[in-house]
């Protein structure tokens, strides 16, 4: 023993060294470092929980959003039939208004042409049977009597009832 | 700026290295023994080559405290101490999340070693064990590393007789460090496989006499047959427990002259190489030192782990 150099005050010595050691190490080295060991993984577990959430919420959102855009998209096409039908229906409608009137706006021509065409075959007629009656007069040169005279202008009538057609 | 070079130097400066390394090489060669007696002294000062080594294996009491013996490698150990707290103090005196170089380069080195622990003895003994195992693994690397530092086994005191005593010897070379680690590590390692398994279970890991008893029992009472397997069962359980604790014995040895052979073993290999070329030659042996302190320190701590799981785990031939 006495060779090799085993002494028991070094030994204790050297006990006491390595136990202070420990607990030193223990305060200064071990217990920090390995709270931060903690604390790191605890961040670095809440920080992967959290993008987690975050990508969960972006996928929600998207989501959200393409319905959204769906929902829109569908709204403008209906919107856009629904205007053209409109514009159909104002467009049929004025024409058949159109159409109406023009059909009225005739019909009230024809009319005044016939009214006015009648004016004119009466008044014709009239200044006609006293031209014709003068005419006769000065032909014949003589009066007759009232009952002949009244068949003769019932005869040049009738005989000019073709104007009237014509 | 030359862009050719070599290990990060210009070519004139690396030349300059080279020569200087060989002039250092020839130089130690000459003044050493061997070039001394092929050439003869060649008028070079005496004060270049160096004493024949003394090496003493037990370690040279210093000075006393109140009467207290204080050897060089108690000092050593001391020194030890102050870096290695000193160190940590330094990186954890602010702990951040985002860690300075030197908390960055404490927490990669803990962090190595209590994945080593979790990988052998598991998430919650790991734990436990990490303080101890750790503890050894850096005083023993610290002890090893501080010894190759000039001034170890070079700075004298006079003693009180008027002797050169060393005043720093490396600790691990000294019996009573690896002596003083290995009765730690036993003493951790009966504590904590007596905390985890309770006294009697514990203790019947090395003193296993139930089997022997059952069958002595049984013999009385008539069964012959069974009593005698039972005894012969018993016998074998008390001889295997004899060995666990006398292995539990052996490894306090094993531990201490491992470690305290290799450390001198080296310390006296370094010796030898600068007395017999002071320049130069020893290079590659302090790597080899460095390589060796590191793999003691590592077996050391390693087995010690090893040693604690072993005592916390469940004995496999109890439950009979």
């Amino acid at each position: 023993m006495e060779g090799l150099g085993i002494s028991l005050p070094t030994l204790l010595a050297q006990i006491i060294n390595f136990a202070i050691l420990l607990v030193l190490l223990y305060l200064v080295a071990y217990k920090p470092i390995m709270r931060m060991f903690d604390e790191r993984s605890r961040k670095i577990k809440e920080s992967i929980e959290q993008t987690e959430s975050i990508k969960e919420q972006a996928a929600h959102a998207e989501e959200e959003a393409e319905k959204r855009i769906e929902a829109a998209g569908k709204e403008g096409q209906e919107l856009v039939a629904r205007a053209v039908r409109t514009g159909e229906e104002v467009r049929q409608q004025t024409q058949q208004e159109a159409k109406r009137d023009a059909e009225l706006l005739i019909a009230r021509a024809r009319t005044e042409i016939q009214r006015e065409r009648d004016e004119a075959i009466g008044e014709l007629r009239k200044e006609f049977a006293d031209l014709t009656i003068k005419a006769a007069e000065k032909v014949i040169d003589r009066s007759l009597d009232k009952k002949a005279h009244r068949q003769i202008i019932d005869k040049v009538l009738k005989e000019s009832t073709t104007l009237k057609k014509g | 700026m030359p862009k050719r070079g070599c290990l990060g130097c210009s070519f004139p400066v690396i030349v300059g290295l080279i020569v200087v390394f060989l002039a250092l090489f020839v130089i130690g060669f000459i003044v050493g023994p061997i070039g001394s007696s092929m050439l003869g002294g060649l008028g070079l000062p005496s004060w270049l080559s160096v004493p024949r080594p003394d090496p003493k294996l037990p370690a040279e009491v210093v000075f006393h405290i109140f009467g207290f013996p204080i050897a060089n490698s108690v000092i050593a150990a001391w020194v030890t101490i102050i870096v290695l707290v000193g160190m940590s103090y330094a990186a954890t005196r602010k702990v951040k999340l985002i860690p300075s170089r030197l908390q960055s380069f404490l927490e990669s080195v803990l962090g190595w070693l209590y994945d080593f622990c979790k990988e052998v003895a598991g998430e919650e003994n790991g734990r436990r064990f990490f303080p101890v195992v750790t503890t050894i693994f850096l005083f023993v690397i610290t002890n090893a590393w501080l010894g190759l530092f000039p001034g170890f086994g070079s700075i004298y005191v006079t003693g009180h007789e008027g002797e050169h005593i060393h005043l720093l010897r490396p600790a691990n070379t000294d019996i009573n460090m690896p002596l003083a680690i290995a009765l730690m590590s036993f003493i951790f390692v009966e504590y904590f496989g007596i905390r985890s398994l309770g006294g009697r279970r514990y203790i019947s890991k090395f003193v296993n006499v139930g089997a022997f008893f059952r069958g002595a029992r049984q013999l009385f009472s008539g069964k012959l047959k069974a009593g005698l397997s039972s005894m012969f069962t018993g016998v074998i359980d008390i001889f295997v427990g004899m060995l666990e604790m006398l292995s539990e014995f052996i490894r306090i040895v094993s531990f201490t002259f491992r470690l305290f052979g290799n450390m001198t073993a080296g310390e006296i290999l370094l010796l030898i190489v600068m007395f017999l070329v002071p320049f130069v030659v020893a290079l590659p042996f302090y790597g080899l030192e460095l390589l060796v302190g590191f793999v003691q320190a590592l077996i050391f701590g390693g087995l010690t782990l090893v040693f604690l799981t072993l005592a916390v785990t469940h004995h496999g031939a109890e439950g009979h």
